[in-house]
Protein backbone atom coordinates (compact mmCIF):
# COMPACT_ATOMS: atom_id res chain seq x y z
CA UNK A 1 0.00 0.00 0.00
CA UNK A 2 1.58 3.33 -1.01
CA UNK A 3 1.75 6.40 1.18
CA UNK A 4 -0.45 9.39 0.40
CA UNK A 5 1.00 11.76 2.98
CA UNK A 6 4.23 11.44 4.89
CA UNK A 7 5.20 13.76 7.76
CA UNK A 8 8.77 13.98 8.96
CA UNK A 9 9.51 15.75 12.22
CA UNK A 10 7.09 18.65 11.70
CA UNK A 11 7.55 21.37 14.33
CA UNK A 12 5.68 24.63 14.70
CA UNK A 13 5.62 27.34 17.34
CA UNK A 14 3.53 30.48 17.73
CA UNK A 15 5.95 32.70 19.62
CA UNK A 16 6.66 30.93 22.92
CA UNK A 17 3.79 28.48 22.42
CA UNK A 18 4.85 25.16 20.95
CA UNK A 19 2.03 23.88 18.72
CA UNK A 20 3.78 20.85 17.19
CA UNK A 21 6.93 19.15 18.46
CA UNK A 22 8.48 17.00 15.76
CA UNK A 23 5.45 15.04 14.55
CA UNK A 24 6.05 12.17 12.10
CA UNK A 25 3.64 9.63 10.63
CA UNK A 26 2.48 8.20 7.32
CA UNK A 27 -1.03 8.11 5.91
CA UNK A 28 -1.54 4.94 3.83
CA UNK A 29 -3.51 5.07 0.60
CA UNK A 30 -7.16 4.08 0.98
CA UNK A 31 -7.22 4.65 4.74
CA UNK A 32 -9.60 6.76 6.80
CA UNK A 33 -6.98 8.41 8.97
CA UNK A 34 -8.20 10.10 12.15
CA UNK A 35 -6.06 12.77 13.79
CA UNK A 36 -7.25 12.99 17.36
CA UNK A 37 -6.44 15.22 20.22
CA UNK A 38 -7.95 17.54 22.78
CA UNK A 39 -8.46 21.21 21.94
CA UNK A 40 -5.11 22.89 21.36
CA UNK A 41 -3.30 19.64 20.60
CA UNK A 42 -2.14 20.84 17.17
CA UNK A 43 -4.56 18.98 14.86
CA UNK A 44 -5.61 22.03 12.84
CA UNK A 45 -2.06 23.42 12.81
CA UNK A 46 -0.86 20.13 11.35
CA UNK A 47 -3.49 20.18 8.60
CA UNK A 48 -2.79 23.88 7.96
CA UNK A 49 0.88 23.06 7.36
CA UNK A 50 0.21 20.25 4.89
CA UNK A 51 -2.23 22.51 3.02
CA UNK A 52 0.38 25.35 2.96
CA UNK A 53 -1.60 27.98 4.84
CA UNK A 54 0.83 27.71 7.76
CA UNK A 55 4.61 27.45 7.61
CA UNK A 56 6.37 24.80 9.69
CA UNK A 57 9.45 25.93 11.63
CA UNK A 58 11.16 22.69 10.71
CA UNK A 59 10.43 19.28 9.27
CA UNK A 60 9.17 18.11 5.95
CA UNK A 61 6.02 16.69 4.44
CA UNK A 62 5.37 14.91 1.18
CA UNK A 63 2.20 14.32 -0.78
CA UNK A 64 2.35 11.22 -2.97
CA UNK A 65 6.10 11.02 -2.33
CA UNK A 66 6.80 14.56 -3.53
CA UNK A 67 7.19 17.92 -1.77
CA UNK A 68 3.80 19.62 -1.34
CA UNK A 69 2.81 21.93 -4.21
CA UNK A 70 -0.25 23.78 -5.56
CA UNK A 71 -0.71 20.99 -8.11
CA UNK A 72 -1.07 18.47 -5.29
CA UNK A 73 -3.52 20.67 -3.40
CA UNK A 74 -5.72 20.96 -6.49
CA UNK A 75 -6.24 17.20 -6.34
CA UNK A 76 -7.21 17.24 -2.65
CA UNK A 77 -10.67 18.12 -1.40
CA UNK A 78 -10.26 20.08 1.83
CA UNK A 79 -12.27 21.55 4.65
CA UNK A 80 -10.08 23.34 7.18
CA UNK A 81 -11.56 24.80 10.37
CA UNK A 82 -14.48 26.96 9.25
CA UNK A 83 -16.30 27.06 5.89
CA UNK A 84 -14.63 29.91 3.97
CA UNK A 85 -16.77 31.39 1.20
CA UNK A 86 -17.71 34.74 -0.36
CA UNK A 87 -20.76 35.77 1.67
CA UNK A 88 -22.38 37.79 -1.14
CA UNK A 89 -22.31 34.85 -3.56
CA UNK A 90 -24.66 31.87 -3.80
CA UNK A 91 -23.63 28.26 -3.20
CA UNK A 92 -23.35 27.67 -6.94
CA UNK A 93 -21.24 30.79 -7.54
CA UNK A 94 -18.94 29.91 -4.64
CA UNK A 95 -18.42 26.42 -6.02
CA UNK A 96 -17.66 27.94 -9.43
CA UNK A 97 -14.74 29.72 -7.76
CA UNK A 98 -13.59 26.46 -6.13
CA UNK A 99 -13.86 24.83 -9.55
CA UNK A 100 -12.00 27.66 -11.27
CA UNK A 101 -9.06 27.53 -8.83
CA UNK A 102 -8.76 23.77 -8.39
CA UNK A 103 -9.84 22.67 -11.85
CA UNK A 104 -11.91 19.96 -10.15
CA UNK A 105 -15.42 19.27 -11.44
CA UNK A 106 -17.67 21.09 -13.91
CA UNK A 107 -21.11 22.75 -13.93
CA UNK A 108 -22.91 19.39 -13.84
CA UNK A 109 -20.79 18.21 -10.93
CA UNK A 110 -21.47 21.38 -8.99
CA UNK A 111 -25.17 20.51 -9.13
CA UNK A 112 -24.41 16.91 -8.26
CA UNK A 113 -22.41 17.70 -5.09
CA UNK A 114 -25.03 20.24 -3.99
CA UNK A 115 -27.64 17.49 -4.26
CA UNK A 116 -25.39 15.11 -2.33
CA UNK A 117 -25.21 17.51 0.65
CA UNK A 118 -28.90 18.51 0.40
CA UNK A 119 -28.26 22.10 -0.63
CA UNK A 120 -29.56 21.95 -4.19
CA UNK A 121 -32.88 23.64 -3.34
CA UNK A 122 -31.00 26.53 -1.70
CA UNK A 123 -28.23 26.72 -4.30
CA UNK A 124 -29.19 30.22 -5.48
CA UNK A 125 -29.33 31.74 -1.99
CA UNK A 126 -26.49 33.86 -0.71
CA UNK A 127 -23.98 32.14 1.56
CA UNK A 128 -24.64 34.82 4.20
CA UNK A 129 -28.23 33.57 4.55
CA UNK A 130 -27.15 30.01 5.41
CA UNK A 131 -27.30 28.39 8.85
CA UNK A 132 -24.09 27.02 10.40
CA UNK A 133 -25.02 23.50 9.33
CA UNK A 134 -25.72 24.60 5.74
CA UNK A 135 -22.37 26.41 5.60
CA UNK A 136 -20.65 23.25 6.77
CA UNK A 137 -22.48 21.20 4.14
CA UNK A 138 -21.40 23.64 1.43
CA UNK A 139 -17.80 23.26 2.60
CA UNK A 140 -18.17 19.48 2.34
CA UNK A 141 -19.67 19.92 -1.16
CA UNK A 142 -16.62 22.00 -2.15
CA UNK A 143 -14.32 19.29 -0.82
CA UNK A 144 -16.20 16.61 -2.76
CA UNK A 145 -16.18 18.56 -6.04
CA UNK A 146 -14.48 16.60 -8.81
CA UNK A 147 -14.49 13.40 -6.74
CA UNK A 148 -10.92 13.86 -5.41
CA UNK A 149 -9.07 10.71 -4.36
CA UNK A 150 -7.86 12.39 -1.17
CA UNK A 151 -9.96 14.40 1.28
CA UNK A 152 -8.69 16.46 4.22
CA UNK A 153 -11.52 17.17 6.64
CA UNK A 154 -11.07 19.17 9.82
CA UNK A 155 -13.99 18.55 12.19
CA UNK A 156 -16.35 17.73 9.29
CA UNK A 157 -19.42 17.29 11.50
CA UNK A 158 -19.12 20.72 13.16
CA UNK A 159 -22.48 22.45 13.34
CA UNK A 160 -24.42 19.52 11.91
CA UNK A 161 -27.55 18.05 13.50
CA UNK A 162 -27.65 14.30 14.36
CA UNK A 163 -29.09 13.44 10.95
CA UNK A 164 -26.37 15.48 9.24
CA UNK A 165 -23.69 13.80 11.36
CA UNK A 166 -24.99 10.35 10.41
CA UNK A 167 -25.08 11.39 6.72
CA UNK A 168 -21.46 12.57 6.79
CA UNK A 169 -20.42 9.39 8.60
CA UNK A 170 -22.11 7.31 5.89
CA UNK A 171 -20.58 9.48 3.18
CA UNK A 172 -17.07 8.94 4.61
CA UNK A 173 -17.64 5.19 4.81
CA UNK A 174 -18.93 5.12 1.22
CA UNK A 175 -15.95 7.14 -0.03
CA UNK A 176 -13.61 4.82 1.85
CA UNK A 177 -15.20 1.78 0.18
CA UNK A 178 -14.61 3.43 -3.19
CA UNK A 179 -10.90 3.65 -2.37
CA UNK A 180 -10.65 7.33 -1.35
CA UNK A 181 -8.14 8.32 1.29
CA UNK A 182 -9.65 10.50 4.01
CA UNK A 183 -7.60 12.41 6.56
CA UNK A 184 -9.88 13.62 9.31
CA UNK A 185 -9.15 15.68 12.40
CA UNK A 186 -11.70 15.41 15.14
CA UNK A 187 -12.24 15.44 18.85
CA UNK A 188 -15.45 13.43 18.48
CA UNK A 189 -14.02 10.05 19.41
CA UNK A 190 -17.23 8.16 18.83
CA UNK A 191 -17.35 9.43 15.24
CA UNK A 192 -13.71 8.59 14.62
CA UNK A 193 -14.10 5.11 16.06
CA UNK A 194 -17.01 4.43 13.74
CA UNK A 195 -15.28 5.44 10.53
CA UNK A 196 -11.49 5.46 10.91
CA UNK A 197 -9.13 2.66 9.95
CA UNK A 198 -6.04 4.45 11.29
CA UNK A 199 -5.45 7.05 14.00
CA UNK A 200 -2.79 9.41 15.25
CA UNK A 201 -3.29 10.80 18.75
CA UNK A 202 -1.77 14.17 19.59
CA UNK A 203 -1.43 15.98 22.88
CA UNK A 204 0.01 19.49 23.19
CA UNK A 205 1.79 19.06 19.87
CA UNK A 206 3.33 15.69 20.64
CA UNK A 207 2.39 12.50 18.84
CA UNK A 208 1.38 9.95 21.49
CA UNK A 209 0.64 7.02 19.22
CA UNK A 210 -0.25 6.21 15.63
CA UNK A 211 -1.19 3.14 13.63
CA UNK A 212 -4.11 0.95 12.62
CA UNK A 213 -7.08 1.44 14.94
CA UNK A 214 -7.03 -2.21 16.03
CA UNK A 215 -3.33 -2.02 16.85
CA UNK A 216 -3.68 1.20 18.80
CA UNK A 217 -6.67 0.02 20.78
CA UNK A 218 -5.83 -3.58 21.52
CA UNK A 219 -2.80 -3.42 23.78
CA UNK A 220 -4.61 -5.99 26.00
CA UNK A 221 -7.58 -8.34 25.72
CA UNK A 222 -10.71 -7.54 27.66
CA UNK A 223 -13.22 -10.33 28.16
CA UNK A 224 -16.66 -9.58 29.53
CA UNK A 225 -18.53 -12.48 31.13
CA UNK A 226 -21.36 -13.18 33.54
CA UNK A 227 -23.11 -16.06 35.26
CA UNK A 228 -26.23 -16.42 37.47
CA UNK A 229 -23.95 -16.36 40.55
CA UNK A 230 -21.51 -13.50 39.88
CA UNK A 231 -19.68 -13.83 43.22
CA UNK A 232 -19.01 -17.52 42.62
CA UNK A 233 -17.65 -16.72 39.15
CA UNK A 234 -15.44 -13.93 40.50
CA UNK A 235 -14.05 -16.14 43.26
CA UNK A 236 -13.28 -18.94 40.80
CA UNK A 237 -11.40 -16.66 38.39
CA UNK A 238 -9.48 -14.88 41.16
CA UNK A 239 -8.44 -18.23 42.62
CA UNK A 240 -7.22 -19.16 39.16
CA UNK A 241 -4.95 -16.10 39.30
CA UNK A 242 -6.83 -13.96 36.77
CA UNK A 243 -7.14 -10.18 36.95
CA UNK A 244 -10.84 -9.55 37.47
CA UNK A 245 -13.00 -6.47 37.90
CA UNK A 246 -16.61 -6.80 38.99
CA UNK A 247 -19.21 -4.45 37.52
CA UNK A 248 -22.08 -4.95 39.96
CA UNK A 249 -24.34 -2.50 38.19
CA UNK A 250 -24.05 -4.21 34.82
CA UNK A 251 -23.92 -7.65 36.41
CA UNK A 252 -20.75 -8.57 34.58
CA UNK A 253 -17.10 -9.40 35.21
CA UNK A 254 -14.25 -7.90 33.24
CA UNK A 255 -11.30 -10.22 32.73
CA UNK A 256 -8.10 -8.48 31.57
CA UNK A 257 -5.57 -10.66 29.75
CA UNK A 258 -2.30 -10.02 27.90
CA UNK A 259 -2.82 -8.96 24.26
CA UNK A 260 -3.70 -11.92 22.02
CA UNK A 261 -3.85 -14.46 24.89
CA UNK A 262 -7.61 -14.72 25.38
CA UNK A 263 -9.23 -18.02 24.53
CA UNK A 264 -12.99 -17.86 25.00
CA UNK A 265 -13.50 -21.56 24.44
CA UNK A 266 -11.01 -22.40 27.20
CA UNK A 267 -12.60 -19.96 29.64
CA UNK A 268 -16.05 -21.39 28.95
CA UNK A 269 -14.84 -24.99 29.40
CA UNK A 270 -13.00 -24.25 32.67
CA UNK A 271 -16.02 -22.52 34.15
CA UNK A 272 -18.39 -25.31 33.11
CA UNK A 273 -16.07 -28.00 34.51
CA UNK A 274 -16.18 -26.15 37.82
CA UNK A 275 -19.95 -26.03 37.94
CA UNK A 276 -20.41 -22.48 36.63
CA UNK A 277 -22.66 -21.97 33.63
CA UNK A 278 -21.91 -18.74 31.80
CA UNK A 279 -24.76 -16.73 30.33
CA UNK A 280 -22.55 -14.08 28.70
CA UNK A 281 -19.05 -14.29 27.22
CA UNK A 282 -17.60 -11.60 24.94
CA UNK A 283 -14.15 -10.49 23.80
CA UNK A 284 -14.40 -6.68 23.98
CA UNK A 285 -12.49 -4.21 21.92
CA UNK A 286 -11.26 -1.36 24.03
CA UNK A 287 -13.21 1.80 23.28
CA UNK A 288 -11.24 4.54 21.59
CA UNK A 289 -12.50 6.93 24.21
CA UNK A 290 -10.93 4.87 27.01
CA UNK A 291 -7.65 4.62 25.11
CA UNK A 292 -7.69 8.32 24.38
CA UNK A 293 -8.20 9.24 28.03
CA UNK A 294 -5.55 6.76 29.04
CA UNK A 295 -3.00 8.29 26.66
CA UNK A 296 -3.86 11.90 27.29
CA UNK A 297 -4.11 11.39 31.07
CA UNK A 298 -7.53 13.01 31.25
CA UNK B 1 -3.03 34.26 -16.10
CA UNK B 2 -6.38 33.72 -17.87
CA UNK B 3 -7.46 31.45 -15.03
CA UNK B 4 -6.58 34.15 -12.47
CA UNK B 5 -8.59 36.75 -14.40
CA UNK B 6 -11.54 34.39 -14.77
CA UNK B 7 -11.55 33.60 -11.04
CA UNK B 8 -11.30 37.27 -10.05
CA UNK B 9 -14.17 38.05 -12.43
CA UNK B 10 -16.29 35.38 -10.70
CA UNK B 11 -15.57 37.13 -7.38
CA UNK B 12 -16.32 40.63 -8.69
CA UNK B 13 -19.19 40.33 -11.10
CA UNK B 14 -21.86 39.86 -8.45
CA UNK B 15 -20.25 42.09 -5.82
CA UNK B 16 -22.65 45.01 -5.77
CA UNK B 17 -20.38 47.32 -3.71
CA UNK B 18 -17.76 47.02 -6.45
CA UNK B 19 -20.19 48.26 -9.12
CA UNK B 20 -21.62 51.00 -6.90
CA UNK B 21 -18.19 52.48 -6.22
CA UNK B 22 -17.23 52.20 -9.88
CA UNK B 23 -20.46 54.00 -10.73
CA UNK B 24 -19.57 56.73 -8.25
CA UNK B 25 -16.14 57.03 -9.88
CA UNK B 26 -17.77 57.27 -13.31
CA UNK B 27 -19.77 60.25 -12.04
CA UNK B 28 -17.04 61.99 -10.08
CA UNK B 29 -14.35 62.11 -12.77
CA UNK B 30 -16.47 63.91 -15.38
CA UNK B 31 -18.09 65.91 -12.57
CA UNK B 32 -14.90 67.55 -11.27
CA UNK B 33 -13.74 68.35 -14.80
CA UNK B 34 -17.08 69.87 -15.70
CA UNK B 35 -17.09 71.96 -12.52
CA UNK B 36 -13.69 73.49 -13.31
CA UNK B 37 -14.67 73.94 -16.94
CA UNK B 38 -17.66 76.02 -15.85
CA UNK B 39 -15.43 78.16 -13.60
CA UNK B 40 -13.00 78.75 -16.46
CA UNK B 41 -15.82 79.37 -18.90
CA UNK B 42 -17.33 82.06 -16.69
CA UNK B 43 -13.98 83.77 -16.29
CA UNK B 44 -13.05 83.59 -19.98
CA UNK B 45 -16.44 84.56 -21.36
CA UNK B 46 -16.26 87.75 -19.35
CA UNK B 47 -15.72 90.43 -21.96
CA UNK B 48 -13.67 92.56 -19.57
CA UNK B 49 -9.96 93.14 -20.05
CA UNK B 50 -9.20 90.57 -17.30
CA UNK B 51 -11.17 87.86 -19.06
CA UNK B 52 -9.46 88.53 -22.38
CA UNK B 53 -6.05 88.55 -20.68
CA UNK B 54 -6.63 85.13 -19.08
CA UNK B 55 -7.67 83.64 -22.39
CA UNK B 56 -4.70 85.17 -24.19
CA UNK B 57 -2.19 84.07 -21.54
CA UNK B 58 -3.18 80.46 -20.97
CA UNK B 59 -5.48 79.55 -23.84
CA UNK B 60 -8.37 77.21 -23.21
CA UNK B 61 -7.18 74.42 -20.86
CA UNK B 62 -10.19 72.32 -21.81
CA UNK B 63 -9.49 72.43 -25.53
CA UNK B 64 -7.15 70.04 -27.35
CA UNK B 65 -4.35 69.31 -26.72
CA UNK B 66 -4.37 70.83 -23.20
CA UNK B 67 -7.51 68.88 -22.23
CA UNK B 68 -5.36 65.73 -21.85
CA UNK B 69 -3.33 67.47 -19.15
CA UNK B 70 -6.21 69.25 -17.43
CA UNK B 71 -8.45 66.17 -17.23
CA UNK B 72 -5.58 64.06 -15.87
CA UNK B 73 -4.84 66.58 -13.14
CA UNK B 74 -8.39 67.02 -11.89
CA UNK B 75 -9.31 63.34 -12.22
CA UNK B 76 -6.34 62.32 -10.08
CA UNK B 77 -7.88 64.12 -7.11
CA UNK B 78 -10.51 61.40 -6.87
CA UNK B 79 -8.21 58.41 -6.62
CA UNK B 80 -9.60 57.73 -3.15
CA UNK B 81 -12.88 56.52 -4.68
CA UNK B 82 -11.45 53.56 -6.66
CA UNK B 83 -9.07 53.06 -3.71
CA UNK B 84 -12.16 52.08 -1.70
CA UNK B 85 -12.78 49.24 -4.16
CA UNK B 86 -9.17 48.08 -4.04
CA UNK B 87 -9.13 48.03 -0.23
CA UNK B 88 -12.47 46.20 -0.13
CA UNK B 89 -11.28 43.54 -2.56
CA UNK B 90 -8.34 42.58 -0.37
CA UNK B 91 -9.96 43.08 3.04
CA UNK B 92 -12.91 40.91 1.94
CA UNK B 93 -10.51 38.05 1.37
CA UNK B 94 -9.35 38.39 4.98
CA UNK B 95 -12.80 38.77 6.51
CA UNK B 96 -14.18 35.78 4.54
CA UNK B 97 -10.88 33.91 5.17
CA UNK B 98 -10.82 33.12 1.47
CA UNK B 99 -7.17 34.25 1.36
CA UNK B 100 -6.56 30.84 2.98
CA UNK B 101 -9.20 28.95 1.03
CA UNK B 102 -7.82 30.06 -2.35
CA UNK B 103 -4.46 28.53 -1.37
CA UNK B 104 -6.08 25.37 0.02
CA UNK B 105 -8.00 24.99 -3.24
CA UNK B 106 -4.79 25.07 -5.26
CA UNK B 107 -3.40 28.55 -5.89
CA UNK B 108 0.18 29.23 -4.94
CA UNK B 109 0.70 32.12 -2.54
CA UNK B 110 2.25 34.12 -5.38
CA UNK B 111 -0.77 33.44 -7.59
CA UNK B 112 -3.00 34.92 -4.89
CA UNK B 113 -1.01 38.19 -4.88
CA UNK B 114 -0.88 38.11 -8.70
CA UNK B 115 -4.67 37.85 -8.80
CA UNK B 116 -4.88 41.04 -6.75
CA UNK B 117 -2.24 42.72 -8.90
CA UNK B 118 -4.46 41.92 -11.87
CA UNK B 119 -7.46 43.45 -10.04
CA UNK B 120 -5.54 46.68 -9.44
CA UNK B 121 -4.34 46.71 -13.05
CA UNK B 122 -7.87 46.17 -14.40
CA UNK B 123 -9.31 48.90 -12.16
CA UNK B 124 -6.50 51.25 -13.24
CA UNK B 125 -7.26 50.51 -16.91
CA UNK B 126 -10.98 51.16 -16.35
CA UNK B 127 -10.22 54.46 -14.60
CA UNK B 128 -7.81 55.43 -17.40
CA UNK B 129 -10.46 54.67 -20.03
CA UNK B 130 -12.87 56.89 -18.10
CA UNK B 131 -10.26 59.66 -17.98
CA UNK B 132 -9.62 59.24 -21.72
CA UNK B 133 -13.32 59.63 -22.43
CA UNK B 134 -13.46 62.79 -20.29
CA UNK B 135 -10.38 64.26 -22.02
CA UNK B 136 -11.79 63.47 -25.46
CA UNK B 137 -15.25 64.86 -24.72
CA UNK B 138 -13.94 68.08 -23.16
CA UNK B 139 -11.35 68.42 -25.96
CA UNK B 140 -13.82 67.99 -28.78
CA UNK B 141 -16.47 70.14 -27.08
CA UNK B 142 -14.00 73.03 -26.73
CA UNK B 143 -12.21 72.60 -30.04
CA UNK B 144 -11.44 76.01 -31.48
CA UNK B 145 -8.72 75.31 -34.02
CA UNK B 146 -9.19 72.15 -36.05
CA UNK B 147 -5.72 72.49 -37.59
CA UNK B 148 -3.86 71.95 -34.29
CA UNK B 149 -2.40 68.66 -33.13
CA UNK B 150 -5.17 67.40 -30.87
CA UNK B 151 -3.17 64.50 -29.56
CA UNK B 152 0.27 65.93 -28.89
CA UNK B 153 -0.42 65.76 -25.12
CA UNK B 154 -2.15 62.38 -25.26
CA UNK B 155 0.94 60.99 -23.49
CA UNK B 156 -0.81 62.13 -20.31
CA UNK B 157 -2.95 59.00 -20.72
CA UNK B 158 0.11 56.89 -19.94
CA UNK B 159 1.13 59.17 -17.07
CA UNK B 160 -2.38 59.11 -15.64
CA UNK B 161 -2.47 55.31 -15.84
CA UNK B 162 0.88 55.00 -14.06
CA UNK B 163 -0.18 57.51 -11.41
CA UNK B 164 -3.47 55.67 -10.85
CA UNK B 165 -1.83 52.25 -10.72
CA UNK B 166 0.86 53.46 -8.32
CA UNK B 167 -1.60 55.14 -5.95
CA UNK B 168 -4.03 52.21 -6.02
CA UNK B 169 -1.05 49.97 -5.26
CA UNK B 170 -0.45 52.04 -2.10
CA UNK B 171 -4.13 51.51 -1.21
CA UNK B 172 -3.66 47.78 -1.78
CA UNK B 173 -0.55 47.65 0.40
CA UNK B 174 -2.39 49.37 3.26
CA UNK B 175 -5.35 46.95 2.92
CA UNK B 176 -2.97 44.01 2.62
CA UNK B 177 -1.11 44.91 5.81
CA UNK B 178 -3.96 46.28 7.92
CA UNK B 179 -6.54 43.64 6.85
CA UNK B 180 -9.53 45.53 8.27
CA UNK B 181 -11.39 47.53 5.62
CA UNK B 182 -12.47 50.51 7.72
CA UNK B 183 -9.10 50.97 9.39
CA UNK B 184 -7.29 50.67 6.06
CA UNK B 185 -9.67 53.14 4.41
CA UNK B 186 -9.26 55.56 7.30
CA UNK B 187 -5.46 55.39 7.08
CA UNK B 188 -5.51 55.77 3.29
CA UNK B 189 -7.87 58.73 3.20
CA UNK B 190 -6.28 60.49 6.17
CA UNK B 191 -2.82 60.14 4.66
CA UNK B 192 -3.88 60.94 1.08
CA UNK B 193 -6.07 63.94 1.83
CA UNK B 194 -4.45 65.40 4.94
CA UNK B 195 -1.17 64.07 6.26
CA UNK B 196 0.88 63.99 3.08
CA UNK B 197 -0.23 67.50 2.08
CA UNK B 198 0.87 68.75 5.49
CA UNK B 199 4.17 66.88 5.22
CA UNK B 200 4.87 68.27 1.76
CA UNK B 201 4.27 71.79 3.12
CA UNK B 202 6.43 71.20 6.21
CA UNK B 203 9.21 69.64 4.12
CA UNK B 204 9.11 72.63 1.79
CA UNK B 205 9.75 74.96 4.72
CA UNK B 206 12.42 72.81 6.39
CA UNK B 207 13.96 70.53 3.77
CA UNK B 208 13.47 72.23 0.44
CA UNK B 209 11.58 70.02 -2.01
CA UNK B 210 12.16 66.69 -0.22
CA UNK B 211 8.38 66.24 -0.01
CA UNK B 212 8.37 65.15 -3.63
CA UNK B 213 9.69 61.75 -2.50
CA UNK B 214 6.62 61.03 -0.36
CA UNK B 215 4.47 58.10 -1.58
CA UNK B 216 1.70 60.00 -3.38
CA UNK B 217 3.76 63.04 -4.29
CA UNK B 218 6.20 60.85 -6.26
CA UNK B 219 3.47 60.02 -8.77
CA UNK B 220 1.50 63.28 -8.41
CA UNK B 221 4.51 65.11 -9.87
CA UNK B 222 4.10 63.19 -13.14
CA UNK B 223 0.96 65.26 -13.73
CA UNK B 224 1.83 68.82 -12.64
CA UNK B 225 -0.88 71.45 -12.15
CA UNK B 226 -2.13 72.70 -15.55
CA UNK B 227 -1.08 76.06 -16.91
CA UNK B 228 -4.07 78.05 -15.75
CA UNK B 229 -3.39 77.05 -12.14
CA UNK B 230 0.36 77.61 -12.05
CA UNK B 231 1.80 79.21 -15.15
CA UNK B 232 0.54 82.68 -14.32
CA UNK B 233 2.14 82.54 -10.86
CA UNK B 234 5.54 81.24 -11.91
CA UNK B 235 6.37 80.25 -15.48
CA UNK B 236 9.80 78.98 -14.30
CA UNK B 237 8.28 76.59 -11.79
CA UNK B 238 5.77 75.42 -14.40
CA UNK B 239 8.59 74.54 -16.80
CA UNK B 240 10.63 72.95 -13.99
CA UNK B 241 7.69 70.70 -13.08
CA UNK B 242 7.54 69.52 -16.70
CA UNK B 243 11.30 68.93 -16.78
CA UNK B 244 11.00 66.71 -13.69
CA UNK B 245 8.34 64.41 -15.18
CA UNK B 246 10.85 61.79 -16.52
CA UNK B 247 12.53 61.58 -13.10
CA UNK B 248 9.17 61.01 -11.42
CA UNK B 249 8.20 58.35 -13.95
CA UNK B 250 11.31 56.43 -12.91
CA UNK B 251 10.66 56.98 -9.20
CA UNK B 252 7.01 55.94 -9.54
CA UNK B 253 7.87 52.74 -11.40
CA UNK B 254 10.54 51.86 -8.82
CA UNK B 255 8.25 52.68 -5.89
CA UNK B 256 5.38 50.61 -7.32
CA UNK B 257 7.65 47.65 -8.00
CA UNK B 258 8.83 47.82 -4.38
CA UNK B 259 5.23 47.84 -3.11
CA UNK B 260 4.35 44.67 -4.99
CA UNK B 261 7.66 43.00 -4.10
CA UNK B 262 6.80 43.60 -0.42
CA UNK B 263 3.34 42.06 -0.91
CA UNK B 264 4.72 38.97 -2.66
CA UNK B 265 7.43 38.49 -0.06
CA UNK B 266 5.16 38.87 2.95
CA UNK B 267 2.48 36.60 1.53
CA UNK B 268 5.01 33.90 0.66
CA UNK B 269 6.52 33.91 4.16
CA UNK B 270 3.74 34.47 6.64
CA UNK B 271 1.14 32.18 8.18
CA UNK B 272 -2.24 32.76 6.57
CA UNK B 273 -4.50 33.10 9.60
Amino acid sequence: MSTVLSLQNIAKSYGPVRALAGVSFDVPEGSVFGILGPNGSGKTTLLGIVMDVLKANSGDFRWFGQPGSPEHRKKIGSLLETPNFYTYLSATDNLKITQSISGRGDAAEIESVLKKVNLFERRKYRFSSYSLGMKQRLAIAAALLGNPKVLVLDEPTNGLDPVGIAEIRQLIMDLSKQGHTIIMASHLLDEVEKVCTHVAILKTGTLLTTGHVDEVLSDEDTVELSAPNLQQLAAFLQNAGEQVTVDEKAGTLILTLPKGSSNLEDINRRCFENGIVLNHLLLKKKRLEAKFFELTNN
Amino acid sequence: MIQLIKTEWLKMKKYSAFWWVLGLTALSYPGINYMFFKIYDQMASNQTTGGKLIKAAIGNPFAFPESWHTAAYFSSWFIFIPAVVVIMLISNEYSFRTHRQNIIDGWSRSQFVSSKLIDVLIISIMITLLYTAVALVTGFTNMEDSTGDNFNKAYFTGLFFLQTFSQLSIAFLIGFLVKKAFIALGIFIFYFLILENILVGVFRLKLGDAGRFLPFEISDRMVPPPAFLSKLDSPENYQKAFDNIPLHIGLTVAFTVIIWAICYRINNKRDLK
